[in-house]
């Protein structure tokens, strides 16, 4: 399905996002991935999104068809991100804070 | 000494327990209560569990008097449930439990009830009923499974009687099923409903419509009350769910029932079910509102015993599921 996607609607016609997350250090990047990673995207349809951290920046790709299912994804994932990031935040072993 | 901290959130109630060794420990929950007439839509229900989460995370580790340094695994529901409100809670739980490097375990939520039945109750090998707003199931454990004797073959028996009760606009605090049951009560009159048993399985949908259309008409024709038609509705289907309970139970020449899932806390169905019961020299388990309905305890429980026998869940394999069969688990803690 990938490969007739490519052809009737290659890379370059999609609409792409990116997202660069910054954090204190790379074990904080690697856990906020560990966290927002496993879970499957709820349409498979018309979207395919990436997560992958260098040093200490989580990177999220986005690549679309129709600009309404990116919105969505992109909201979703914000709304997500931020509970992990206040998770991070308000329970954090005592050592690292 | 075993600690488990479990997270539940895949319905309309978000909670989260701590189990050391089978005692519970503490057990906060929170519940999404919509206005009459409503029923809990998924991200609505998400948004709920994400504003309440770390506070009811904080309120569950101050009970318990413990630290995150004292907790050993952190379980949380896999699955099956509502996607997105499943996806909130399974991200605190993977962040925690990486934060305080402690080992996860994916938990089925139907087997959370079910351990937390055997817990509380203490039942030996029961035939179980598991019915709630979103599922509803006779399971038995043979050989290494909780397999699934009879089940709904549409929609789940507190589905049936939550939509009810938004047609009738009664309220849904502190659930609608249980302002059902008190209505119930002042009934004085059976309305003939339909009553569908098929073999092993039950099904709800038709008597749904069925009531859902005629209510109205019945109660402004003043052919009977809407307590009646709460009566009437218990009635019916809990009549279906003692049928079918029955029959498994002589299937598999069991003496004991152990009723667990929101629903099971209905008196008068333990008290029908007694009834059965006590006709085939059975004995009865149930536990109160604060185990049958979802909670976090059940989950660490549940957990407990899988983390017991060795079971993790790899970081990677932790996605949440809106399908999880009950007899997809393999049961490493029983023989």
């Amino acid at each position: 399905m990938a490969a007739t996607d490519r052809e009737m609607n290659p890379e370059s016609e999609k609409l792409q996002f990116r997202l660069d997350v910054p954090f204190p250090s790379p074990r904080d990047a690697a856990i906020a991935l560990g966290s927002l990673s496993p879970d499957r995207e709820p349409r498979k349809g018309g979207i395919d999104k990436q997560l992958t951290v260098t040093d200490r920046t989580l990177t999220v790709r986005w690549s679309a068809e129709e600009a309404r299912i990116l919105r969505v994804s992109v909201d979703s994932f914000l709304d997500n991100l931020s509970l992990v990031l206040e998770t991070m935040q308000m329970f954090a072993p005592p050592a690292s804070q | 000494m075993t600690i488990v901290i479990g997270f539940e959130g895949s319905a309309n109630k978000i909670g989260i327990g701590i189990i050391r060794d089978g005692e519970v420990l503490s057990n906060p929950r929170r519940t999404y209560i919509t206005p009459p007439g409503q029923g809990f839509l998924p991200s609505d229900t998400a948004r709920h569990h994400r504003a309440v989460i770390l506070t009811v995370l904080k309120e569950a580790l101050e009970q318990a008097g413990l630290k995150p340094a004292d907790i050993d695994c952190v379980a949380f529901t896999k699955g099956p449930g509502m996607g997105s409100p499943l996806v909130t809670v399974a991200l605190v739980a993977r962040t925690v439990a990486q934060l305080w490097e402690k080992p996860l375990l994916g938990v089925n939520h139907c087997i959370g009830h079910i351990e937390m039945g055997r817990l509380i109750t203490q039942a030996d090998n029961p035939t179980v009923l598991y019915v709630s707003g979103g599922n509803t199931q006779v399971i038995a454990y043979s050989e290494r499974r909780y397999r699934i004797f009879g089940e709904t073959i549409d929609i789940a028996v507190g589905n049936c009687l939550d939509r009810f009760a938004r047609v009738i606009k009664i309220s849904n605090d502190p659930s609608p099923g249980y302002n059902i049951e008190q209505m119930a009560k002042k009934g004085s009159q059976y309305v003939e409903l339909p009553y569908t048993v098929k073999g092993m399985d039950v099904s709800f949908s038709g008597i749904t419509s069925y009531i859902e259309e005629a209510a109205h008409k019945m109660i402004s024709s003043g052919q009977c009350s809407a307590e009646d038609l709460c009566f009437s509705l218990q009635e019916t289907v809990f009549s279906m769910l003692v049928e079918i309970t029955e029959r498994a139970m002589a299937h598999c020449g069991s003496g004991e029932v152990l009723i667990v899932g929101g629903v099971g806390c209905n008196l008068r169905l333990q008290e029908m079910m007694g009834v059965m019961c006590k006709e085939r020299n059975a004995k009865l388990f149930a536990t109160d509102e604060r185990f049958c309905i979802d909670n976090g305890a059940m989950i660490a429980q549940a957990g407990w015993e899988m983390f017991r026998s060795g079971q993790v869940t790899e970081l990677e394999d932790s996605w949440i599921t809106q399908r999880y069969r009950t007899d997809e688990v393999e049961v490493t803690w029983r023989d």
